[in-house]
């Protein structure tokens, strides 16, 4: 007959396992009710560590459940954060198409066929082709042909024109001569942002605009043989200026062409065959003209702010105040129109750092650093500033919100206080950096944000802290730890722990009376039970451990020893001396000067009572000897260490304690001399 | 975003020729929306697209309606080239007209390189019958010789407005027939159909 197995895992998950066969076969192999507990309790243990495991992956899949929901959140956020960009993003380039085609351009255009400086014109020309040749990969010789400027550019959506669906965005550059399409350039993601597509002569293809393609709305056409494809804009004007400047551009072509084959035959300069028709009406008289670069500058920053090109923009900003201050004459209207592009840059980057539920955060205060630079940087510091710290504000308060309140109250405060902190810190890191040499508007504002934030955490803390249930060594700890924490803030220049302690002080001193009550009344409670007789600890080891235990503290008692396990202390006294101890550890870890008085006077208070109490025990004549031990032990030995303990803190004694001991001191010599026992102390 | 998975209809590319204020731009409005516009603006080029019902077969027309203004003559070839079918119009008021489409069935012929090109000869603003200056007879003539059929439309009443539409997408469905047939198959017969007779009275 087989032998039924020793339980274990395996056996008892295994598939042919039949319960009831298995216990038959335990119940006949063994025998004894010995064998059969022993058993039971193998398979109790077992049942006890499957639970265990069960639990244990609960708890598991449970926290992973939380982990998963929180970065599905996160996605979210930023998913809402993409889509406030794009919504922005749209209602910019619709605003900015709307603007430059009504007012600017035409202006603009007359302008500029006004010009004559044709060194500054290709200057000009040949940064512009620069900086494509910066943006876009593969685009070497078509930037680099002689003869080529820019003329327009500006992102589309190219649509299947037979599904009717969207392909893919490009990026289109319109010549003189000719039309470029770029990819968005996905594997590289530094400077080159698009990719070379395709380059089409203008007098290869043909422009057409689509009227009615269903669903898709500002759409246009182009026909470049044999292939038809559709670009869909971001809004009607949208189109219809790149129609208008398309048409434009081939048609200046076909008359440049024609002028060119004219002129070989008749030998006419063509030079400036394009601005002859439109330049007979400009006046006679020398006209003041300014260079491209400069009046083109209001149109680069609409480029600039629909792209997000915040840097740019400002340069370009700088650049052209630097001219308008060398030539202050004529600039009237475009400096008009530069301020307002100004305005709304200022506008779009002060949105940049404003506070906004949609906006997730995740980037931190390292994602405003161009915003604030650059708005410092065109004289708006104040607002920047204003906004960075109500930025901080909200991303402080969004951190606390994620300290959960869990275990005791010290980790909770341990956690929250870390957190506060170390944010402060890295905020006021971030502040010094983003304002260097701030004006004092800005540095105030900062000290007014830190102190604003102190209080509201103080506040927090306090209604956490102080609370009648929290044992006094439990606010020390936390007290402490702020303190420690408040620190840190000393690093960059503010110091916040005179406010701190100002705010803590009436708590503390409430939390100091209600620990001296509670000492009081312990006090009270174990005299109910006094016997006026030494400490039994039982045991030669007792003994030791509870000499060590007070060894630790400061206190040596082996001259109290008497026999293997007796101790010539009551055990109320004894019990005393501890937690005095560590009450007067609490003490002087919350010493400031302003919170003495409450200390002081909790120490003697509680020393008082305890004093008081051993009185009583005089009463009884028999043990007179042994309480007149115990009060030399109270008044000298612990005395003397409370002192020393009190001066390293404070730098020096506690009076009202010493004025304490000395009264009793004197009463007790007034007692020993009226009876006849003495003691060698007094 | 519409799934990539529904099949367009069959789409048949057609493209309004003819001088400028002949009526292309009204007779397209009037086929796509069915509204007449009094006003005259001239065109640069507009595209358009519709679902229709040719013989009971869904398909869809592009239709490009070009400028007829001389300015933009130059660049016409290139939108030529994407055509399928051509309705070349002229306004039976006005002789210049009539005349220019000479000069556009040949620029036609010359881009595409195709003499069964599917074409209609269009004799447009046929309700201004008091002020004729083409002759029903030499638009019909011209029409013969060139082998096209000639229709006579009004944007303004939509008289014919439909049928040279479908007309011109009948024969561009029956040239792809044919273009499939002979890629397929073998032979080219390129005689074989003769051209739809004009009817008109
Ligand atoms: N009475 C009448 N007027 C018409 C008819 N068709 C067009 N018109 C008018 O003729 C003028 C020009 O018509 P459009 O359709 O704009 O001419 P178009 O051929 O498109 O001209 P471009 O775009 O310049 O090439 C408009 O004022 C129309 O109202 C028609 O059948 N009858
Ligand atoms: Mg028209």
């Amino acid at each position: 007959m087989d032998i039924p197995k020793e339980p274990n895992f395996s056996l008892l998950s295994s598939q042919d396992f039949a319960p009831e066969k298995y216990v038959r076969d335990i119940s006949q192999n063994y025998v004894g009710g010995l064998e059969l507990q022993n058993i039971k309790k193998k398979i109790q243990a077992l049942a006890d560590e499957t639970s265990n495991n069960l639990k244990k992956n609960v708890y598991q899949n449970y926290v992973q459940f939380i982990e998963t929901a929180k970065e599905i959140s996160h996605l979210e956020s930023e998913m809402y954060q993409l889509s406030h960009l794009l919504s922005e993003q749209k209602g910019l380039l619709t605003a900015l198409s709307t603007s430059s085609i009504l007012e600017d351009n035409r202006a603009h255009f007359d302008v500029r066929n006004e010009k004559l400086d044709e060194q500054e014109l290709e200057e000009e020309n040949k940064q512009k082709l620069a900086t494509i040749l910066d943006k876009v990969e593969n685009c070497k010789e078509v930037v680099e042909a002689p003869d080529r400027f820019l003329l327009f550019e500006g992102d589309l959506l190219e649509i299947d024109a037979t599904e009717n669906t969207a392909i893919k965005f490009v990026h289109v550059y319109l010549f003189n001569d000719s039309l470029m399409l770029t990819n968005r350039n996905s594997n590289s993601r530094g400077l080159m942002r698009y990719a070379f597509e395709s380059l089409y002569e203008l007098s290869s293809l043909a422009v057409v605009n689509v009227r009615d393609l269903g669903n898709i709305k500002h759409a246009f056409k182009l026909l470049i043989f044999p292939d038809t494809r559709v670009f869909q804009c971001s809004s009607n004007a949208s189109k219809k200026e790149w129609l208008d400047k398309i048409d434009q551009a081939k048609k200046t072509r076909l008359v440049q062409e024609q002028q060119k084959r004219e002129s070989s035959l008749e030998k006419i300069s063509p030079a400036r065959s394009i601005s002859v028709d439109l330049s007979i009406n400009s006046q006679p008289e020398e006209i003041f003209t300014h260079p491209d670069w400069f009046l083109d500058i209001p149109d680069e920053l609409d480029v600039c702010i629909a792209q997000r090109q915040f840097e740019d923009a400002v340069n370009h900003i700088n650049k052209s105040k630097t001219y308008i201050n060398k030539h202050p004459e004529h600039v009237g209207a475009i400096q008009k129109k530069i301020d307002q592009k100004q305005n709304t840059l200022v506008e779009m980057l002060m949105k940049e750092l404003e506070v906004n539920p949609e906006k997730s955060l995740q980037g931190g205060l390292r994602a405003t650093r161009t915003a604030v630079r650059l708005l410092n940087q065109l004289g708006r510091s104040t607002q920047s500033c204003d906004l960075f710290l109500k930025l901080c504000s909200s991303m402080l308060k969004i951190q606390c919100k994620r300290v959960k309140r869990e275990g005791s109250t010290s980790t909770y405060v341990r956690h929250l206080s870390s957190v506060v902190f170390t944010n402060m810190c890295h905020m006021s890191e971030e502040f010094l950096r983003a304002f260097p040499d701030s004006c004092a508007n800005c540095a105030s504002a900062y000290v007014v944000w830190a102190s604003g934030e102190l209080s509201l955490f103080t506040t927090h803390f306090a209604k956490q802290v102080f609370m009648p249930q929290t044992s006094l060594s439990t606010i020390t700890e936390c007290v402490v730890l702020v303190r420690s924490q408040c620190e840190r803030l000393c690093t960059y220049g503010v110091d916040f722990r005179y406010q701190l302690d100002g705010a803590l002080r009436a708590p503390l001193s409430k939390a100091l009376n209600d620990a001296r009550d509670k000492f009081v009344d312990s006090i009270k409670l174990r005299a109910i039970d006094e016997k006026w007789i030494p400490v039994n600890l039982n045991t030669r080891s007792g003994l030791a451990r509870c000499l060590q235990e007070y060894a630790v503290l400061g206190l040596k008692l082996d001259t109290y020893v008497t026999g293997d396990v007796w101790l010539q202390l009551t055990s109320s006294n004894l019990a005393f001396t501890k937690s005095f101890l560590i009450l007067l550890d609490d003490c002087l870890k919350l010493k400031t000067t302003e919170l003495l008085h409450s200390i002081d006077e909790t120490l003697t208070k509680c020393f008082e009572a305890q004093l008081r109490y051993n009185e009583q025990g005089l009463k009884n004549e028999d043990q007179k000897q042994f309480i007149l031990k115990n009060f030399e032990f109270l008044l000298v030995v612990l005395v003397q260490l409370t002192q020393t303990k009190y001066k390293e803190a404070t730098g020096y004694e506690c009076d009202n304690l010493n004025k304490l001991v000395n009264d009793y001191l004197s009463l007790l010599k007034a007692r020993s001399t009226k009876t006849k026992y003495s003691s060698e102390f007094l | 975003m519409a799934k990539k998975t529904t099949v367009q209809p069959a789409l048949h590319k057609v493209i309004m020729v003819g001088s400028g204020g002949v009526g292309k731009s009204a007779l397209t409005l009037q086929f796509m929306y069915d509204e007449f516009v009094e006003d005259y603006e001239p065109t640069k080029a507009d595209s358009y697209r519709k679902k229709i019902l040719l013989d009971g077969e869904e398909v869809q027309i592009d239709i490009l309606d070009t400028a007829g203004q001389e300015d933009y003559a130059a660049i016409r070839d290139n939108y030529f080239r994407s055509g399928e079918g051509f309705l070349c119009i002229f306004s039976i008021t006005e002789d210049e007209s009539f005349q220019a489409t000479q000069e556009f069935r040949e620029q036609i012929l010359r881009v595409k390189n195709d003499d069964q090109i599917p074409f209609l000869l269009v004799g447009n603003k046929c309700d201004l019958e008091e002020k004729r200056k083409v002759t029903l007879q030499e638009a019909q003539d011209r029409a013969n010789k060139w082998g096209v059929p000639y229709v006579e439309t009004s944007a303004k009443t939509r008289e014919h407005v439909d049928k040279v539409f479908y007309d011109l997408m009948r024969e561009i469905r029956a040239r792809k027939k044919e273009e499939n047939k002979t890629s397929n198959g073998r032979g080219k017969d390129k005689n074989k159909k003769k051209k739809l007779k004009c009817i008109i009275l």
